[in-house]
Order: structure tokens, then C-alpha cells, then sequence
């Protein structure tokens, strides 16, 4: 077979064995050294970082021959347009042929080409249809004169090795962006949902596998509203997909909506969701970017119950204090009225009567004053607004019923919520412990650190205090809520109760 | 000589029945009309007893507490005036009158008078 025919064969054979580009080339080279018998040859590319020079990228050598050294010099060159061999081509888009590269004067390796005993070269353009990749070069051991069939069949070589590169970059740059893609897919929070126009799973990355309690695996090429869409709400999804295949009009493109969806198993949960269509070219493929917001939307709830909850008991509570007059204080004040109307129609003719009227009268006037004052501490105690924490707890210790000892309480002021937080929550730990703990001995603390003001009733009782039943409890709770506080209740069955109510007080 | 206050015209005294679920007040409310010479027949501390002592002891007067533990006075109110030869029947409440609006007329009653002011001559005036 005639050398040249053998060497396209050669080059085409290696080409067709690797899917890597640098491999591509590296094979290229080497077939065409060995079916030539020439001794050393190397592939130029334009450096990375200086683009516009030469750098030598590839290279190989005959077996048993010296070339080492010309090798790593070549390795090291960098060549400007123009520049040696290389250069020259690399300017002219031209193959060329130099019969003795140590008689020519533009060639800088020339030193180690002597040292190596190269003389004959040739160089040829790596061409793809982006343009010029780079170029190919060889040496030989022997000065030679121009052989233009073998510059003529290298030039086409060339091109078919620059094309064939060419596809292995584009597939390999391919890989790389799918394998960015996938990684994206893989880490990222929301459930994204791939699915083609007639409405199949095409990818399913693992957090909605997590969310929905399928495996990728098992749903690809499976219809997405059989899946992930409640029977309800399928026949809208289906035509909604149809109306926009058909007219392009997207009801849900683009926008956030809030949706039901299903998992694996069938139940039902809130899930935000955009819908994009995916551009490329080819029927319409949609990605969905899904979130479960279940706990979102019970955060919701339990914000607008505890908003709710707080206007209840603030209604409850002024109810309570307009029974509270009525029975009370006004109560006394118009048996006090009729009693002293009574004695002034008696003061002349009875005078005696007149007397024990005005008793009377006198006696309901301090019961109506008693009760005001109860009513007006149970609003907010006088001795809070004044004094702060301190005389205001021990008024309420002095007042209750159960010995109290109070542990600590720090003698600084805290804003007028912080202080009646903190105030009412004494109180309501220990009404829990008088009325239903049937507490013996109450210990009361209170005490700041790390901008927070800890406040704790413990007592002695019966235990089981639960602090979602009571309306009391309940109330504190949402009141703490409301100051970004908590409010932690251990109370085991017959193992007395620890209220602690922590709540911010920093600035 | 005009007739004195709590006697008819022909100086006989007016039958009352007090209602009201407060036995203070009623102890002071009959000793205020009683002074005036009304005649307190009877007291009832909630609207079914007062109904029940209404038929009982026929009062021409009764002095009502809007607020009653088993019902409102003016309930109590309309089904007195659906009795036959119904009493006159005036209000009382610790609160103002102001503060119950139309339901103290609609209900047929005559009139209505704070508890602070109760008096019989205050009463009179009212049924005069």
C-alpha cells in the first residue's frame, strides 16, 4: 500500500478510537510519525494565557532516537505569529516545508535541532469549520527537498484531524455543562421537575424524590398529574398544558403559584411552584421549581390563631372587668346612694334609724373602695409603673395565700412589657399553683442575662399543669409569642410545676 | 288635697313587685317605696319567678332589673304585657338608660329609673 493512503488510514483508525480531544491529537500525531518513519513531530495551540503566542501542547518521537532534549526545549518555546516554523504557518494558514530547518534563519530551536540531528521539516494547519485550532509539525533526521503530495495530503489530514478535535471539545464542553446541570439539580433545596409537552417526567432531582417519596428512577417517562397532582386538580392541569401547547398562551408561566400537591403515599400538602419553559429548540419541555410550604403556611396559621387569640383575650378580659365593676363597686355605690337618700328622709322623724342608715351606708362606701382597688391592681398594679419588678412581685407574694419565697429579683427596670410580662406571669404561676396545684411552698425567681429575663415559678403542687389546655396559661403563651419570649411549663403529675417564662430585654 | 305618693287615687296603696337577683337592692328598694306607701306584695330574684308572683299577687307596679340571671328585663317586660290586665312595669339598672337604647321602649315598658336614683316620689312622677 502506497505510504501516504496508509497514513490517512492510520490517522482515521486512531480518530475513530478515542472520544477525547487531547487523545484525538495525541493519536493523530503518532500515526502519522510512524507511517511516515519520521522521528519527531508536536502539536502548536495558542497558549491559554497568552493567546496570542504558540505554546506546544503535544508531541511525540520515533523510539530509540535522542530527541528528548528537543522535546523540552520545544515544551518550553513560546512562538509569535510569524515565529519559527509554527509560526509561520500558524500566520499563512499554509502548510510549509523547510528542506533543512539548520540552514534557515527563522528557526529559534535550532540549537537543539542540531543537538538532536533534525533537519527536514514540515507544518501543516489543524483546521475546524470555527477556524484555524492550532498546527502540526515533523522532523526528520535527514535534509529533504519539498514533497508536495505529502504537504498536499497532510493539509487534508489536517483538516479531518481539526474537525474530528473539534466534535470531541464540543461533546466534552456538553458533558461538563450536563454534569454542572446535574450537580445543580442534586443540590439544590426546591424539588425541580422536569416534564416534556405531552406531560411525561423527564427529570426529578433528588429533593423531590425526598418531598413527594419517589425515585427518579421509577417516575422517568411516567405521567407527571398521575404523580404528583391531586385527582382534583388533574383535569385543569391537562388543560392547561393543551391550551398553552395550542395557543401559547400560559396561564401559570413564569408566576408563583400556590398549589396542593401529593406525595407517594397520597397525602396531600401546600406547595409553592414556578413553572418555566425550558428553551431549546423542539417541542416544549417544562421545568417546575416546587417547594413544600406546610410549614410555612401552619407558622401562618398559628400566627393569625395567636393574633386572634390575643384580641379574644383582651375582649375577655374587658367583659370581665365590666362584671367585675357591676357586681362590685357599683353594686356597693347604689345600695350607698338609696342608704344615705334613706337617712336623709329619716334624719328628722327617726333619727335612730337615720344613724344605722348612715352606718350602713358608711360600710358599703369601704367595701366599694376595697373592691375598686382589688379591681384596679388586678388591671396593672400601681407598684409595677412605679418601683419596676421588685416591690411589685413582693406586693403579690405579700398578697398571696401560700407561703412564697422569693429567690431573686433583679433590682434594675425593664421596658413597661418586659416588666408586666414578666409580672403576670408570677401571677399566673402562682394562681396555677394556689388554685390547682395545691401548693405548699412556692419558689419565685426572676433574673437577667444574655439580654433576656428569666423568670421562674416552682412549686410544690399536684403537677400536670398543662400549658395548651388552660386559657390562662394559653394566654401567656401568646403573650410571650408576641415579645419573641417562651414559655417552657414542666409540671409531671405529682411532681410539682416549674413555670418559666423567658423574654427579651435587650435594646 | 292631691293624693299622696304610692296611694291610687282613691288612697289606697299601689301593689309593687321588685325584681332583681340582688337581695341588697331589694331590701333597700322596698324600704325606699315602702316609706313612700307603695306596697311591696312581693320579690322575685329572676324573670321566672316574676312572672309566676306577678299572677300570683296581681302588682299594678313592677320595678324590673334589666339584668336578671335567667333572662333580660326586657323579656320579662314583654311577657307582662301580654298578661291580661298587665302591670305597669318600670326599669332599673345600675347602669344609665342611655346604655340599653330602644329596647326600653319597644319592650312596653313605662318608664326607667338608674337604681342610684330610686325613690317613690321618682317612681310617682314615672306613673303619673
Amino acid at each position: 500500500m502506497p505510504t501516504l493512503l496508509r497514513t490517512e488510514r492510520m490517522v482515521a483508525r486512531s480518530l475513530a478510537e478515542t472520544a477525547d480531544p487531547r487523545d484525538a491529537l495525541a493519536g493523530a500525531l503518532r500515526a502519522i510519525g510512524e507511517s511516515l518513519g519520521w522521528r519527531f513531530g508536536a502539536v502548536w495551540e495558542p497558549a491559554v494565557d497568552r493567546p496570542e503566542a504558540l505554546r506546544c501542547v503535544e508531541s511525540w518521537h520515533a523510539d530509540g532516537i535522542g530527541a528528548r532534549e528537543f522535546e523540552a526545549t520545544s515544551r518550553r518555546t513560546l512562538l509569535a505569529a510569524g515565529e519559527g516554523v509554527p509560526g509561520r504557518v500558524w500566520s499563512s494558514g499554509e502548510p510549509a516545508w523547510i528542506p533543512d530547518v539548520l540552514a534557515d534563519d527563522n528557526f529559534p530551536r535550532a540549537p537543539a535541532a542540531r543537538r538532536a540531528g533534525l533537519r527536514a521539516a514540515f507544518c501543516f494547519p489543524v483546521r475546524s469549520a470555527e477556524g484555524l485550532l492550532g498546527v502540526i509539525e515533523f522532523f526528520t533526521g535527514e535534509a529533504r527537498a519539498p514533497d508536495a503530495e505529502l504537504l498536499a495530503t497532510m493539509a487534508a489530514l489536517g483538516d479531518q484531524i481539526g474537525q474530528a478535535v473539534e466534535r470531541r471539545r464540543d461533546a466534552e464542553a456538553l458533558r461538563a455543562k450536563e454534569a454542572r446541570h446535574r450537580a445543580m439539580l442534586a443540590a439544590a433545596l426546591d424539588c425541580v421537575v422536569t416534564m416534556d409537552h405531552e406531560g411525561r417526567v423527564v427529570d426529578f432531582n433528588p429533593a423531590a424524590e425526598r418531598c413527594f417519596g419517589y425515585r427518579a428512577s421509577d417516575v422517568a417517562g411516567r405521567d407527571m398529574a398521575e404523580l404528583i397532582i391531586p385527582p382534583l386538580l388533574r383535569q385543569r392541569h391537562r388543560r392547561g398544558l393543551a391550551r398553552y401547547l395550542e395557543t401559547k398562551e400560559a396561564a401559570v408561566l413564569d408566576r408563583r403559584i400556590e398549589i396542593t400537591g401529593m406525595r407517594a403515599d397520597g397525602t396531600l400538602f401546600p406547595l409553592e411552584l414556578t413553572i418555566t419553559r425550558v428553551d431549546i429548540p423542539g417541542p416544549a419541555t417544562f421545568a417546575g421549581y416546587l417547594r413544600d410550604i406546610t410549614e410555612r403556611k401552619a407558622a401562618e396559621a398559628e400566627l393569625r390563631a395567636s393574633r386572634a387569640r390575643i384580641v379574644e383575650a383582651a375582649d375577655a378580659a374587658r367583659r370581665q372587668l365590666e362584671r367585675d365593676l357591676h357586681d362590685g363597686a357599683q353594686q356597693r355605690l347604689v345600695e350607698l346612694a338609696l342608704d344615705l337618700r334613706m337617712a336623709r328622709a329619716r334624719l328628722d322623724g327617726d333619727p335612730e334609724q337615720a344613724r344605722e342608715l348612715l352606718d350602713a351606708a358608711l360600710e358599703d362606701l369601704a367595701a366599694a373602695t376595697r373592691e375598686l382597688r382589688e379591681l384596679a391592681h388586678g388591671i396593672h398594679p400601681a407598684a409595677l409603673t412605679e418601683g419596676g419588678l421588685r416591690p411589685a412581685l413582693e406586693a403579690l407574694v405579700a398578697r398571696a395565700h401560700v407561703p412564697i419565697r422569693l429567690v431573686a429579683v433583679p433590682q434594675a427596670r425593664f421596658s413597661a412589657a418586659v416588666e408586666a410580662t414578666a409580672y403576670f406571669s408570677v401571677a399566673e404561676g402562682l394562681t396555677n399553683a394556689a388554685r390547682h396545684g395545691g401548693a405548699r411552698h412556692v419558689e419565685v425567681e426572676a433574673a437577667e442575662g444574655g439580654d433576656r429575663l428569666r423568670v421562674e415559678v416552682r412549686d410544690d403542687g399536684r403537677g400536670g399543669a398543662n400549658a395548651a389546655a388552660g386559657s390562662g396559661l394559653r394566654g401567656l403563651a401568646d403573650r410571650l409569642a408576641a415579645l419573641d419570649g417562651d414559655l417552657e411549663v414542666i409540671s409531671p403529675p405529682g411532681g410539682g410545676t416549674v413555670l418559666r417564662a423567658e423574654i427579651p430585654c435587650g435594646s | 288635697m292631691g293624693r299622696i305618693a304610692g296611694t291610687d287615687d282613691l288612697g289606697v296603696p299601689v301593689r309593687v313587685l321588685i325584681v332583681d337577683d340582688n337581695p341588697g337592692f331589694r331590701l333597700r328598694a322596698r324600704r325606699c317605696l315602702e316609706a313612700g306607701a307603695y306596697e311591696v306584695v312581693a320579690e322575685a330574684a329572676d324573670g321566672a319567678s316574676a312572672l309566676e308572683a306577678a299572677r300570683r299577687h296581681r302588682p299594678a307596679v313592677v320595678l324590673l332589673d334589666i339584668k336578671l340571671p335567667d333572662t333580660s328585663g326586657p323579656s320579662v317586660a314583654e311577657w307582662l304585657a301580654r298578661e291580661p290586665a298587665p302591670p305597669a312595669v318600670v326599669l332599673t339598672s345600675t347602669h344609665d338608660g342611655a346604655d340599653f337604647g330602644g329596647r326600653l321602649l319597644r319592650c312596653g315598658a313605662r318608664g326607667f329609673i338608674p337604681k342610684a336614683e330610686l325613690s317613690s316620689e321618682r317612681l310617682s312622677a314615672l306613673l303619673a
